[in-house]
C-alpha cells in the first residue's frame, strides 16, 4: 500500500487539479484570453519543449540553472520551456516575418523550471502574456501596460499598483558619470536584488563626485506619481538620462487617455532582469502577495538572434498567483451548479430530451446513469451540488428547485 | 488585507532586545513586546503596526510570502537563504562575523570535511578559493565537530569568540561581517511604499546620529 500510495503521488513542485478548481483556472484563463483577443491580439501555441540552443545564451538572467533538459534519440539536448516570450520571438522570425506590423500575439500554457525544493515554491507555472513586435513606441509600451491592468481588474482584483520604470534610466547615469562597465554591472545588479545596504558601500567607493554619489543613491526614493520624473529631471541634469524620462513621460500620457494612471506608480529604481530588458520595464503588485502577479517590459534586441531585428514590448501574468490570492479573497470565478436529470420506469426518452435541451440553453446537466426511485434520485442530486432535480416517470414530472428545498429545510431545522 | 497596516517579523532570541531598543529609539512603539510573554502576535492600533515573533531562521520565508511586509533579520540567514527580498537597511546590531575555525594548533586547511549550520555559504566560500571540500550540515553546537574528528574545520558565526576558545579552537580567517538588515519583499515595498520608506526613514535617522556619537 505505502509503495502504491508512493507511486500516485506526485512530485515536489507540481500539482492535481481538482474538480472546481481545475475549471475555475480554465475559466480564468479564457477570460484573459478573451480580452487579449478583444484587444487585437492572435493567440499562438508552441510545443512545451524546444532545442536547447534557442534558450541557452538569449536567457533571462539566472533561467539557465532552472531548466529541465532531456535529449532526444539523436543525442540533441531539448528543454521544456521556461517561459514564452523566446519561443514567441522564434515563432516571429520563422513563420511571421510577412505578417503586416506590428505583430500583436498572445499565448497562455505552462512553463516549468527547476526550482529549490521545501521552498512550496512550483515548478510548473502558468502564464498568460502577450507580445507586441513592431512597434518602438510609447503608445505601444503603455498599451501594453493599459493591458495588463485590464487582465487584472477583468480577474477580479479591485486595488493594485503597477510600478513603471526604465531601464535606460540607471544605465545612462552611469555611463554619464563614466562609470566602468564593471562596476555598472555591479551597481545594476544591486538596484535589480535591491540591496541598498550593498550598493551604498560600492557606490561610495566609486571615484566619483560627492554630489554624483549622492544622485546614485537617491535612485530608490524616486518613486511616486508623475512629479517623480520632474524631480528626477532635475536631480539628473545629464541629457542621456533625459530621453528614458522623456520616454516615461510620453507613456504616462498615453496611459492618461486609457485612465489607468490611477493604479500606476513610477519607480526610476526598478530594475528587472539583467541585460535583456532595454526601456520601458514594469511589474504588477497586490496587497498580501509577497511577490509580483504580473510584470514585462521592452526588449527590442532579443530578436535579431532569431531573424530581422524588431522592436518588442511584452508582459506576462501568473495564472498561479492570480489564482493563489482570488481563492484567498473568495473572489473565484463562479461555477453554474447542475440541473440533476434523473428518471424512473418509462421516464428515459423524456429525461434524455429534457437534459439535451438544459445542454443546449448552456444550464449544465448531468443525467443519472440508471433508472431510479425519486428519493434516490434526489440524494443523488444533493451530493453533486445541483441547483435542480428534474425526475421523468410514467407518472410524469417532478421538478425540484434544490437551492429553494435546501433553504426551507435549514429553516424547518 | 488593509494597505494602511505594517506587519512586522522579529526575530526570537539575541538579537530582539536590541532591535526593540533601536525601534524605541526612533519612535516605533513596540513596548508590550519587551514585556514577557508568549504571545507572537503583537498589535499597536495607533501606529498601525502588527509584529510578529519568529525562529531568526523563518523570518525572511515570512517576509518572502507577504505574512509580514518588513522583517529583521541577520545577513548570515540572507547569505544562506538567497531569497528574493529587498534589503533596506543595515541596523547594525546583533554584530558578529562568520568564520572558519580549527582546532588549535592544527594545520593549514587545504581541503577535507566542513561542519557547519550554513551550507550554501560555505560551498561558495569554497569554491571560490578552488579547495576540495565535503559538507556537513549539523543543526547546533558546531564546535563540537573538529573536536569529535567529524571535521576538519567549521564554518560558524563568532561574535566574541569565546565559545572557540572554551573548545579550543582557532579562527582561521573572516569570510564576512554580519549585522542585522531590514528586509521587505517588492511587493509590500511597492504597494505599501510611503510606509515603508517612512518606517526606513525613522530607523535611518536613528542609526546616523548613533554614528555621529561614535
Amino acid at each position: 500500500m505505502q509503495e502504491k500510495l508512493k507511486r500516485l503521488l506526485t512530485p515536489e513542485g507540481v500539482w492535481d487539479l481538482l474538480p472546481d478548481m481545475a475549471r475555475q483556472k480554465r475559466k480564468l484563463e479564457e477570460k484573459i484570453q478573451e480580452l487579449f483577443s478583444r484587444w487585437g491580439y492572435q493567440e499562438v501555441s508552441t510545443p512545451a519543449f524546444e532545442y536547447s540552443a534557442n534558450f541557452v545564451g538569449e536567457m533571462k538572467d539566472g533561467l539557465a540553472e532552472q531548466l529541465y533538459r532531456l535529449w532526444d534519440e539523436r543525442g540533441r539536448t531539448l528543454v521544456l520551456r521556461p517561459d514564452f516570450t523566446i519561443p514567441l520571438a522564434r515563432v516571429a522570425a520563422l513563420h511571421l516575418t510577412q505578417a503586416p506590423q506590428p505583430l500583436r500575439l498572445c499565448y497562455g500554457g505552462s512553463i516549468f523550471r527547476q526550482t529549490a525544493g521545501l521552498q512550496g515554491k512550483q515548478r510548473e507555472l502558468t502564464q498568460a502574456g502577450v507580445e507586441l513586435l513592431g512597434s518602438p513606441h510609447a503608445a505601444a509600451d503603455a498599451e501594453v501596460i493599459a493591458l495588463a491592468a485590464a487582465v487584472l481588474q477583468a480577474a477580479g482584483l479591485e486595488e493594485f499598483t503597477l510600478c513603471l520604470g526604465h531601464s535606460g534610466f540607471l544605465d545612462s547615469l552611469l555611463s554619464a558619470y563614466q562609470v566602468d562597465l564593471a562596476e555598472r554591472a555591479i551597481i545594476k545588479r544591486l538596484f535589480y536584488q535591491r540591496d541598498f545596504v550593498t550598493l551604498k558601500k560600492q557606490v561610495n567607493r566609486l571615484p566619483l563626485a560627492d554630489r554624483q554619489k549622492e544622485n546614485i543613491l537617491r535612485i530608490p526614493t524616486l518613486r511616486g506619481g508623475r512629479e517623480v520624473l520632474e524631480e528626477a529631471r532635475e536631480l539628473l541634469t545629464t541629457e542621456q538620462a533625459d530621453r528614458p524620462l522623456a520616454t516615461l513621460a510620453e507613456i504616462w500620457s498615453v496611459l492618461e487617455d486609457y485612465g489607468v494612471t490611477a493604479y500606476l506608480q513610477l519607480d526610476l529604481g526598478l530594475v528587472r532582469m539583467l541585460d535583456y530588458y532595454t526601456g520601458m520595464v514594469f511589474e504588477g503588485y497586490t496587497a498580501g502577495l509577497g511577490y509580483a502577479l504580473c510584470g514585462g517590459g521592452r526588449y527590442d534586441r532579443l530578436l535579431e538572434h532569431f531573424g530581422p531585428a524588431r522592436p518588442a514590448v511584452g508582459f506576462a501574468v501568473s495564472i498561479d498567483h492570480l489564482l493563489t490570492l482570488l481563492t484567498r479573497e473568495k473572489k473565484m470565478p463562479a461555477l453554474t451548479p447542475p440541473v440533476y436529470v434523473a428518471y424512473g420506469r418509462g421516464g428515459r426518452a423524456a429525461a434524455i430530451a429534457a437534459a439535451q435541451a438544459l445542454r443546449t440553453g448552456q444550464t449544465p446537466a448531468i443525467l443519472a446513469a440508471a433508472a431510479a426511485t425519486a428519493a434516490e434520485a434526489r440524494r443523488q442530486a444533493a451530493v453533486r451540488g445541483a441547483q435542480r432535480l428534474l425526475y421523468y416517470s410514467e407518472a410524469g414530472v417532478l421538478d425540484l428547485d434544490l437551492q429553494k428545498a435546501a433553504g426551507e429545510e435549514e429553516l424547518d431545522g | 488585507m488593509d494597505k494602511e497596516w505594517l506587519t512586522i517579523a522579529l526575530a526570537k532570541g539575541r538579537i530582539l532586545p536590541p532591535t526593540l531598543q533601536l525601534f524605541t529609539a526612533a519612535g516605533i512603539d513596540c513596548a508590550e513586546l519587551s514585556a514577557d510573554t508568549r504571545k507572537l502576535v503583537f498589535t499597536v492600533g495607533a501606529q498601525k503596526l502588527r509584529f510578529i515573533l519568529g525562529k531568526p531562521a523563518d523570518i525572511p520565508t515570512y517576509v518572502e510570502y507577504g505574512a509580514a511586509d518588513l522583517g529583521v533579520v541577520g545577513k548570515d540567514i540572507l547569505l544562506e537563504q538567497e531569497k528574493e527580498l529587498y534589503e533596506l537597511l543595515d541596523l547594525k546590531i546583533g554584530a558578529c562575523r562568520l568564520v572558519v575555525a580549527r582546532r588549535r594548533g592544527s594545520g593549514a586547511f587545504t581541503g577535507g570535511y566542513v561542519a557547519t549550520k550554513y551550507p550554501r555559504i560555505t560551498e561558495r566560500y569554497f569554491q571560490q578559493q578552488g579547495k576540495q571540500f565535503e559538507l556537513i550540515k549539523l543543526h547546533g553546537s558546531i564546535e563540537l565537530a573538529p573536536l569529535l574528528n567529524l571535521a576538519d574545520v567549521i564554518v560558524d558565526l563568532v561574535s566574541t569568540g569565546k565559545t572557540l576558545a572554551e573548545n579550543h579552537l582557532e579562527e582561521v580567517e573572516t569570510i564576512t561581517p554580519i549585522t542585522s538588515r531590514l528586509i521587505a519583499n517588492p511587493g509590500s515595498y511597492q504597494v505599501k511604499g510611503e510606509r515603508v520608506m517612512a518606517f526606513t526613514r525613522k530607523l535611518e535617522r536613528v542609526l546616523s546620529v548613533q554614528e555621529e556619537v561614535q
